[in-house]
């Protein structure tokens, strides 16, 4: 199931939550209404923490995590590092870790077993992506953007990627992935997947201006209340060719 | 894709009061005030200007007009085909033609006369060339009445036009009047269009919006249009027309099979066949309507004829089976509506993908049409399941059947709403003991733990220095207290004088405050300028003397100083004839008379170096026969003055602002200041 929601009135969720199969981060924003958006639909299962990341709001785009472990840039505090070690369970390792690209969330995108990172990631962070969150690590690129976190969104069920990617680049990140991929946009349009969605392996939040098409090719691709993607190719194809050319 | 919005035309201004614009805009804008003195070369531009300004100003309100108004070419031929249903294409050109040339003759007239006005020799010639100018534009704009309150009409009925996209999806309704095509659109979008048991209850198009497989479409209401040639009809219908010819829309061809529309189905099959051409290319779909009052088995074999008469001509114009271009429902009993709808939605999305991806773009948009599906490889052996907590379903089972979760942003709401509620941060931390939350944890600041940087002993400390800081005020109070005891008592004759003194003050607060008293609260003249005669050198000796000091170097020191410095200047001046200031202000008058013969107006003490003009003789209207009289009056006038200006009361020369805003000055005039200025 998706649901659509603002962050004081910006359509980026993905840059103030962090949203994986184990917990949720969610920024401090000045009223409760994001963070009750997601603790609505999340808090009977995970814990939704809400929590600054380096004094910014910025949640989403500077840390990485999966259901194994979060990953934090050195620019983290230790007070915040240690507020996310108290709310989190302990299975979930939380490390602060020196990479010069400090915003781990556009630079790396992990589902529970497989990575892409930043082609020009340290070599020390790609062993400790792959130890601490348990995944296969590949460096990439999503339609030309060294940006993986940021032009992409996967999920254990599927993926969302960059809407200029090719066929044939679909088909390889699909194999290295191992999930379903569609190119597409969230956002009426915007090409920033990763900053405009953000989901896990049975729900997901886009922001306020996704329109129906968009979010339907979400939810079929994420496999979201049963729907199948094989449902882009079949049922919306017209509705998909009628609105975008 | 240009979006057809006619709402942001501006108003056209009826001839009178567009000239009125136009003219006050001129008053307004341009300098008002021309004086006969001035120069020929400043009058001429003076009046260019407003020559130019008023023509400018034309200028840009009919370009504004021109610019506004739609081109009949430009526009998508749908709008283009309406306007002249509407207004009349001619009509509608011919006036915006004649508006252009309008402008174009008015910027030659004042190219002319500007022409004129250079030549102008005199201010009323220029100021009777630019009436001129004014007077002829104005006239040419009168003429243009007729035009202008023609577009202002069109204007406001073209801002009233539906918004309809005409490259956008749309279903569009026709057939004869009363079949029943506003009730179906009631029954299809929430438009809330008029139904009324008679003809022509529409007379316009109406547009309302569905959603449908993700997707906006529109609807079209039409006016009814009735069998006749198309040079018969008239404009109502004529807009039916413009919109089925032009709209690439999915037709729905509404058949009242129950005939209480007033026409029969053979009329309305003959109606249907005259205006095939129309349906061309499009899907159409032939809805019989009102089958509650008559179903479509209760047809007679000729009436079933003529339904698949129609159904099969639906079918050829769109290339479809004539199977699917016949349906059936009601608006009425809402049976079939929903069949219609899907039916003539699909068919106009299969008619427009299929010529979209014989398009080009498509090429550009064909790998978002793509489901990358992974193929198994050599390191992902392992199954990778998704990993979804086991409550899920059932949590949003239960969300689903009306089951509300307490939030946060209830709680905030309860305690005040957002910026008073401060959440708990800690509510929900995952520690082995619950208690433990609220432990007050070691705080750390740039990796150092604030609690290692503090004293246990710090009360200890603080209460030692405090101690010790009153012990030390304590040593200087008594230090202080030891020095006042070594001051010696004063003497007898020492305390009589601290008497005189005393009492030598106080007698003179006394006097100074009858003074004050007396002068009934006017400021007192104080001693320095007061009346010389106490200020003698007599009275320093006696007063002074009396207190036993020597005064003879102080007359001493007077003298020498009062006399040198007059010899002294006088000398550095070359001395001839006195004093040079003096002699500057007594004029030639004075001539060769000695110095002390000053003349004291205010004027010549305040003034640092004489001046010219004093010297000179007194103009002959003032009425003083030479310098000499005027020296005395000059005199005479500061004589009168010295008792007023002893008191130091107001004179005819203070400056003095009798009422501040004088009634007759600004009473009726404007804030901004603009009638007073004109």
């Amino acid at each position: 199931m998706a649901t659509r929601c603002q962050f004081e009135n910006n359509n980026d969720v993905g840059v103030f939550a962090k949203l994986t199969n184990a917990y949720c981060l969610i920024a401090l924003g000045g009223a409760e209404n994001f963070y009750s958006v997601f603790e609505a639909e999340l808090a009977d299962h995970i814990p939704v923490v809400k929590t600054s990341v380096a004094g910014t709001r910025l949640v989403g785009r500077l840390t990485v995590g999966n259901r194994n472990g979060l990953l934090l840039p050195n620019t983290t505090s230790d007070q915040e590092l240690q507020h996310i070690r108290n709310s989190l369970p302990d299975e979930v390792v939380v490390q602060r870790i020196d990479e010069r690209l400090s915003a781990l969330g556009n630079c790396i995108a992990t589902n529970d077993y497989v990575a892409l990172i930043h082609p020009d990631i340290d070599k020390e962070t790609e062993e400790i992506v792959a130890d601490v969150l348990g995944v296969e690590v590949f460096r990439q690129t999503v339609a030309g953007n060294v940006l993986v976190g940021s032009y992409s969104s996967f999920s254990n069920q599927g993926g969302l990627v960059h809407p200029k990617t090719s066929i044939e680049d679909l088909d390889e990140l699909s194999s290295l992935l191992q999930v379903p991929l569609v190119a597409g946009t969230v956002n009426r349009g915007s090409d920033v997947v990763g900053a405009g969605l953000v989901v896990n392996d049975w729900t997901a939040f886009c922001g306020m201006d996704t329109t129906a098409t968009e979010l339907s090719v979400i939810e079929s691709v994420f496999k979201l209340r049963d729907a199948q993607p094989s449902a882009i190719v079949n049922d919306m194809r017209a509705s998909l060719i009628d609105s975008m050319v | 894709m240009p979006t057809y919005n006619f709402k942001s035309i501006q108003v056209v201004p009826p001839a009178k009061d567009f000239i009125d614009i136009v003219l006050s805009k001129t008053q307004r804008q341009t300098p008002t005030v021309v004086h006969n003195g001035w120069q020929i070369t400043r009058i001429r531009s003076f009046y260019m200007r407003k020559v130019k300004h008023t023509q400018t100003t034309w200028h840009d309100k009919l370009t504004q007009i021109l610019d506004d108004f739609p081109k009949v070419e430009d526009i998508h031929p749908f709008y283009g085909d309406l306007l002249n249903v509407l207004y009349d294409r001619d009509h509608y050109k011919l006036a915006l033609g004649q508006l252009n040339t309008a402008r174009n003759l008015i910027d030659k007239l004042a190219q002319d006369y500007i022409r004129l006005v250079k030549y102008g020799d005199s201010l009323y010639r220029c100021k009777e060339l630019k009436r001129a100018a004014l007077g002829r534009m104005c006239t040419l704009m009168k003429k243009q009445d007729a035009s202008l309150k023609y577009l202002e009409q069109v204007r406001q009925h073209m801002s009233r036009l539906p918004s309809i996209d005409p490259a956008g999806r749309s279903l569009l309704l026709c057939g004869y009047p009363n079949v029943g095509k506003s009730s179906l659109m009631n029954r299809l979008t929430r438009a809330d269009v008029e139904v009324q048991p008679y003809a022509f209850t529409t007379k316009a198009l109406y547009v309302g919006h569905l959603d449908y497989k993700y997707l906006r479409w529109q609807v079209l209401d039409t006016p009814g249009i009735l069998d006749r040639p198309l040079e018969e009809r008239n404009t109502i219908e004529m807009q039916s027309v413009t919109a089925l010819a032009h709209l690439r829309a999915s037709v729905l061809y509404l058949v009242d099979v129950s005939e209480q529309c007033g026409y029969t189905l053979a009329q309305q099959a003959a109606l249907f066949h005259s205006i095939k051409p129309l349906f061309t290319g499009k899907p159409v779909i032939v809805v019989a309507n009102k089958v509650d009052a008559r179903p479509l088995d209760n047809l007679g074999p000729e009436e079933q004829a003529l339904m698949q008469g129609m159904a099969s001509e639906a079918a050829r114009a769109s290339g479809a089976d004539p199977a699917d271009c016949l349906m059936s429902m009601s608006a009425l009993s809402e049976t079939g509506i929903a069949e219609v709808k899907t039916a003539a939605c699909e068919r106009l999305l299969a008619h427009r993908v299929e010529a979209k991806v014989a398009g080009k773009r498509i090429t550009d948009v064909l790998n978002r049409m793509h489901v990358a599906l992974p193929k198994p490889r050599a390191g992902a052996a392992k199954p990778r399941p998704p990993v979804i907590p086991p409550g899920v379903a059932e949590a949003r089972a239960r969300r689903d059947a009306g089951e509300k979760r307490r939030t946060e942003r209830d709680a905030q709401e309860e305690a005040g709403g957002a910026g008073v509620y401060s959440a708990d941060m800690r509510k929900q931390y995952d520690l082995k003991d619950p208690a433990w939350r609220y432990d007050i944890m070691p705080e750390i600041f740039e990796g150092h733990n604030i609690a290692d940087f503090v004293d246990p002993d710090i009360d200890a400390k603080l209460a030692e220095l405090e101690r010790e800081e009153e012990e030390l005020a304590a040593a200087h109070d008594a230090e202080m207290a030891a020095l006042a005891e070594g001051v010696e008592e004063l003497g007898s004759d020492e305390e009589a004088d601290l008497a005189a003194i005393r009492k030598k003050k106080k007698e003179l607060v006394t006097a100074h405050r009858i003074r004050k008293a007396a002068a009934g609260n006017r400021p007192v003249m104080p001693a320095k300028h007061g009346s010389r005669g106490d200020k003698t050198v007599g009275r320093m000796r006696e007063s002074l003397g009396a207190l036993g000091i020597d005064t003879s170097a102080a007359e001493a020191r007077l003298r020498s100083e009062s006399r040198g410095r007059k010899r002294a200047r006088s000398a550095a001046r070359g001395g001839e004839g006195g004093d040079s200031e003096m002699a500057d202000a007594d004029g030639g008058a004075a001539g060769g008379a000695p110095a002390k013969k000053r003349v004291h107006s205010s004027k010549s003490r305040s003034m640092s170096r004489g001046r010219a003009l004093s010297t000179a003789p007194p103009t002959p209207s003032s009425g003083l026969k030479d310098a000499a009289q005027r020296n005395k009056a000059v005199k005479m006038a500061d004589r009168g003055q010295r008792l007023r200006n002893k008191a130091a009361r107001a004179g005819e020369g203070d400056r003095v602002i009798q009422t501040k805003m004088p009634k007759h000055l600004f009473s009726g005039k404007r804030g901004m200041g603009k009638t007073d200025r004109r």
